[in-house]
């Protein structure tokens, strides 16, 4: 089948494929089986195989000897799942009523979602540090969580999304006497590949966040990326292979779940860009 | 936006029930933040929270420092050089997937993506160990072999903010990548192929046919990048952990603005950087989506 291609169709996939392979992947593939080498073979990035597999530093990773990873782990699930479950809710109704209705100050709405975008949480990290303390919320999950619930990007994101929905359901729901609220959560199951879509987005973005949960969070409650952080210790106290192991484990999550809705993601993002 | 005279109106308890989860959320976590450090950065710093009212002493004297000055060139420079090349790549990457072979596509697609699932502190520390002085892969490879010195990447200025841009990229180009492909699979083929039947070379079809069609696709990215750029915090700090690096070379904006607040305890002077920057972050993206001075939609209206 590959010879029903022209020449330099030919010619381009099998370059590309060796770039895509050795620039995207080649550092996945490292990063994962470092975790099992000692640090005289990580020093070698030519080394891609470890000599022999040792095991003993993922157990050390596991048993919390040098970062609590459990207690990363969940705190980094925990903040990122909950922020992708509320901004999702609230994006998607927002976009809703932008894309279908009219309503008084509907500009200024619009408005205040291209602000979210445009100061984006970290610029106002000190202010919220502070507005935080003064709620006593500081050190808590909900100091990190209940920012991310606004989200401009989800908004513009559920706007196209519900623009691209045919009038003609719209027009069937409200002869049946249903209003806006009940069409929303009628049509939700419809738009479900783009709820999927924008859910693991934000879930990733959540993940990665450094700054916010840097400020806000109590040393106890650190999220993966900050955990990592401390791993990092230029005097070499700690063998590569656990600051290796700890970041395959912090990328791992986040790969599975995003080749779950793989299929999802790529269907919504097709239909948002077509306009 | 267009007249919405054609839209039903809302009824009040659905308005209040759909928009009113994201007034409250907006309100209470983005604009009261956003006027509380209004107010912070007038003020100084008392001794258990924010001091006297002091008007706009804070604002002139940040301005008159040389790290702020910094700091603004070193995160310009980061954000223009990384869209630049973004941009151009992930077109080009997008473009040549699509003439590859088309069972191998998924296949090509997902890898392209799996970058930006990294979070920036682990791409730190992996680019550390790829950069490292003296066994660092690059040097290995490209550097020692044609008889140079090997290059000092991470504590070398020059180069730090070229291993930050570097990070930014591989992060990037694959996700923009994918944006570009969904785009250029959704046009009608009846636009390339009128311009093959016209005579026109694989290139110039590229660039003057398929390329204008998605100049969407290129306002998102640019807006995305922009925004993440402007926002790069995790990657500079992991690998220079709160400061700028030798010679200030890898202080970004954000870096910056954690700095000032909580190394060296000055918050109301921090607020004041970040309301200073803020206007033009606005005006710089109002001119993006709102005000485009091109017609970039060519086949919507």
């Amino acid at each position: 089948m590959i010879l029903k291609l022209s020449i330099p169709g030919r010619l381009i996939t099998f370059l590309l494929t060796i770039i895509v392979l050795l620039w995207f992947v080649y550092p996945y593939a490292w990063m994962t089986l470092s975790s099992f080498k000692d640090n005289r073979e990580i020093y070698n990035p030519l080394t891609l195989f470890p000599n022999r597999f040792d095991f003993r530093y993922l157990i050390d990773i596991f048993s919390g000897k040098y970062i609590d990873l459990k207690s990363a782990l969940l705190s980094s699930f925990l903040i990122s799942g909950t922020q992708a479950i509320g901004s999702v809710l609230i994006s998607a109704s927002t976009g809703f009523i932008l894309a279908r209705y009219r309503f008084p100050c509907k500009q200024l709405v619009f408005l205040l979602s291209i602000s979210l975008i445009i100061l984006p949480r970290q610029a106002l990290s000190i202010p919220i540090f502070e507005w935080m303390t003064f709620l006593s919320l500081n050190g808590g999950y909900s100091s990190v969580i209940l920012p991310g619930f606004a989200s401009g990007i989800g908004i513009l994101f559920f706007m196209q999304v519900f623009k691209n929905l045919p009038q003609e359901y719209l027009d069937m729901a409200r002869v049946e006497g249903a209003s806006g609220y009940r069409i929303f959560i009628t049509f939700l199951p419809m738009v479900l590949p783009a709820i999927a879509t924008y859910g693991v987005i934000h879930f990733i973005l959540a993940w990665h966040d450094h700054l916010i949960p840097l400020l806000l969070l109590d040393d106890s409650k650190r999220t993966l990326p900050l955990a990592l952080a401390t791993l990092y210790d230029p005097s070499q106290r700690v063998p590569q292979a656990i600051v290796m192991g700890a970041s395959t484990l912090m990328v791992l999550p986040v790969a599975f779940l995003f080749g779950l809705f793989y299929r999802q993601f790529k269907s919504a993002i097709s239909e948002v860009l077509v306009h | 936006m267009k007249p919405d005279a054609h839209l039903p109106r809302l009824s009040p308890l659905s308005g209040i029930l759909l928009l009113g989860p994201f007034l409250l959320c907006f309100a209470l976590f983005w604009l009261m933040p956003l006027i509380w450090g209004l107010d912070l950065s007038f003020r100084t710093n008392g001794l258990y929270g924010p001091g006297d009212f002091i008007g706009l002493e804070n604002y002139r004297f940040i301005l008159e420092d040389p790290l702020y000055k910094k700091a603004i060139q070193n995160t310009a420079i980061y954000t223009i050089c990384s869209i630049g090349i973004i941009i151009p790549l992930g077109f080009l990457l997008a473009h040549l997937i699509r003439q590859s072979f088309t069972k191998l596509q998924p296949i090509l697609t997902f890898c392209i993506l799996l970058p930006g699932l990294t979070p920036p502190a682990v791409l730190s520390i992996l680019f550390l160990l790829f950069f490292h002085g003296d066994q660092g892969i690059l040097n290995r490879m490209l550097i020692m072999p044609f008889g140079m010195e090997p290059i000092n990447w991470i504590h070398d200025p020059q180069f730090i903010m070229g291993s930050l841009i570097f990070q930014s990229v591989w992060r990037w180009t694959g996700f923009i990548a994918f944006f570009f492909l969904c785009g250029m699979d959704a046009l009608p083929k009846a636009y390339t192929e009128a311009a093959k039947i016209e005579g026109s070379g694989p290139l110039r079809t590229l660039f003057q046919v398929t390329l204008p069609l998605v100049k969407h696709i290129i306002i998102f990215a640019l807006v995305f990048l922009f925004v993440d750029a402007f926002s790069m915090f995790s990657g500079a700090y992991s690998l220079l952990g709160g400061s700028g690096g030798p010679g200030n070379a890898g202080l970004l904006l954000v870096t910056h603005v954690y700095h000032t607040a909580f190394v060296k305890g000055n918050f109301g002077d921090s607020s004041a950087i970040v309301f200073t920057i803020a206007p033009v972050l606005f005006l710089i993206i109002y001119w993006i989506i709102i005000k485009p001075p091109i017609k970039f939609s060519n086949y919507r209206d």
